[in-house]
This record gives C-alpha cells, structure tokens and sequence, in this order.
C-alpha cells in the first residue's frame, strides 16, 4: 500500500547517486528485498515506471532480488530460515518468529530491510 | 610519447550502493527515540485496524492513567480531527497529525508533531497510529512499544491475513469481546494466531465500551 512513497524514495536516491557520480543516464538499478518487509515488488515496479519519467532514471530497468527471511533463536542458537505452512491458503511467506527447532521465539536476523544494491549507470 | 588515456563518451560502470530506502525513516525514528529517552518519556504506538476502537482503547487508557502520567495522545488520520477531540474531552493534551492521503504515520510527522510540544512536562506519548494493517508496521515512529488492536467484528481471519504486523507488537489487543459470541468469533483462536506468529506478543481481550480488560493491557505495557 506504501510501494509509491516507496518507489519514489528509491528514485530519490538513484537520481541523488547518478548527479553525484556525473552520469547522464541511468540503465539499471538492482533492488533487494527482504522477504520480511511489507513491500509488494509487483506494485513496487509498477509504481517506479511510473515514477521514471523526465528523470535520468527514464530508460532504467529495475531488476529485484529478495533477501530471505531468517530468525536467530536465542534459546537454541538456531539461525537460518524459518518454516513455512503447509495449509494451501499461505501460498507466500507466512511469516513466524516461532524457532523451527525448540519452538521458542526468535529475533529476525535478516529479510526486514529493503535496500538498493547497486546501480549500473552511463556517463 | 606516454600512453594516453583517454575519456570515452558512452562509458559505462557500477556503483555499490547498498543504502536502504526506509534509511529516511529508520533516521528520524532514532532521533525521535533519542530524544523521548533524554526527556525520560515513555512511548506507545498504538496501531490496528480501522474501527477496532484504538481511540477508544486510549481513551480508557488515558482515563486511568492520567493521575499518575502526564500523557500527550498524538492522533493520526487522513483527514478529521474527530479523534482527538474525543481523546481531548479527558483533559489531556492532542495533537491532530492529519496525513491526507497517507495510509500511515512516519517518523517526520510525528517529529514534526513534538517540535509543538513541550516534552519537559510529558512523562507518557500516546500515539494512534492510521487505521491500518499493513503499512504502520513497516515504518517505526521512534516509540518504545508498539501495539496493535484487532477486534472481533472484523471476523476470524484478521491476524491470519495481515500476520507482518504482528510481529512488530509487543502487545495484541483484541477488542469488543461483548460481540464475540455474536459474531461467532473465538479469542482463543485468535490469540492462537498471533502466538504462532510472534510468541512474545502479549495478547489480551477487551470491551473498551464496557471497560473490561483495560487494566491487563496499562499491565502488559508496564504503565502500572
């Protein structure tokens, strides 16, 4: 729901990077997201070409990669990934701070940012 | 002759980068949290959906805890000042965030809604978040805790469809328990909900209208 403020954050600091780097053009921009975030990268994307437009951003591609959602367990010092449901109806990451392997909470370690990793660009 | 080097037209090359574009609010949010800490204030972000009575929840909060907290309700919405003039009848002080068209309260808003306050005289900060349960959660205001309401009319699958906020609260309230059986809504279930979703959340029922279960939730956020 937030994806145009956003989008537009993201083309902020693109075009913020591109000025400082005296580049003319930018071809493209390397997103990553965390797989925790609250950040739809369907919407995301549709709002960025919108966004583009009379901007050294025009002719970009933007190209997504996702962070997966990992948790530490204090209890148990488990760290990776956490589980999935099974039921059909959660056919995305459902997500759970609840340890896969002694059942006790976690703390997210990683998947909650969303961040720019790179960007190629023409001077 | 040396070998030259010469500029190319056309050149390309990559920047790392690696900067995050919640950076903005995730900035503000610090200072925000920095700067209730040096004025020894405590801070609740109280979110959740629209109409499960989060101004209703502060004010019965606020009717209790007014003798003992000097306390500030921050009052975000779109457009009306509807809710703080309720909270504003208990006597304590509103600010009116209005966002117009954001579904969500950031960290500058309410840094910009302190810069009118005078946070010497404020031991509590009570903030109602926009009626929402998606974007709040991603967009920290600086508060120590955080806080979501749901509440039993909004059927039995709300935790289940909007489970990333949950795992930002350290408190879940469920409110309007006096309609559950009405509504053929369980708490227990979905209490069970949130608990599979972040087991340190502390989940607990209310009827604001009646009054019922406020004192478990001023205890749950340690105000007693």
């Amino acid at each position: 729901m937030h994806e145009l403020s956003m989008a537009s954050n993201l083309i902020d600091i693109a075009v913020h990077e591109a000025k400082k780097r005296n580049a003319t053009s930018v071809i493209e921009v390397n997103l990553v997201i965390g797989k925790f975030s609250m950040l739809g990268s369907e919407q995301l994307r549709y709002c960025y070409n919108l966004l583009i437009k009379d901007t050294t951003l025009e002719s970009s591609k933007l190209k997504i990669e996702y962070e997966d959602g990992k948790i530490h367990c204090i209890k148990c010092k488990y760290e990776g990934p956490i589980q999935l449901k099974k039921e059909p109806e959660f056919h995305i990451i459902f997500p759970t701070l609840v340890c896969p392997t002694c059942g006790n909470p976690g703390e997210i370690i990683s998947g909650r940012n969303c961040y720019i990793k790179s960007m190629r660009v023409k001077t | 002759m040396g070998k030259i080097v010469e500029h190319k037209e056309d050149e390309v090359f990559d920047i790392e980068l690696e900067e995050s574009i919640l950076k903005k609010n995730e900035d503000v949010a610090k200072e925000n949290s920095q700067l209730f800490k040096t004025h020894n204030i405590q801070t609740i972000d109280i979110m959740g959906s629209i109409g499960s009575g989060k101004t209703s929840l502060i004010e019965a909060m606020v009717k209790r805890l007014k003798e003992k907290y000097s306390i500030a309700v921050l009052n975000g919405d779109l457009t009306t000042t509807i809710d703080s003039d309720r909270v504003a009848k208990h006597g304590v002080d509103v600010v009116q965030i209005n966002t117009g068209k954001e579904c969500h309260l950031d960290a500058n808003l309410v840094s910009k809604a302190l810069g009118d306050m005078d946070l010497d005289q404020l031991d509590l900060i009570l903030i109602e978040n926009v009626g929402n349960l998606i974007c709040p959660g991603e967009f920290r205001l600086g508060a120590e805790q955080r806080l979501v309401v749901i509440s039993v009319t909004e059927g039995p699958y709300m935790v289940l469809k909007h489970p990333f906020i949950f795992m930002e609260a350290n408190v879940v309230v469920i409110n309007k328990l006096d309609l559950a059986e009405a509504m053929n809504v369980e708490f227990e279930k979905l209490k069970a909900d949130v608990m599979g979703i972040n087991p340190k959340a502390e989940v607990i029922g209310t009827s604001c209208k009646n009054d019922k279960g406020i004192i478990y939730v001023i205890g749950a956020l340690q105000l007693v």
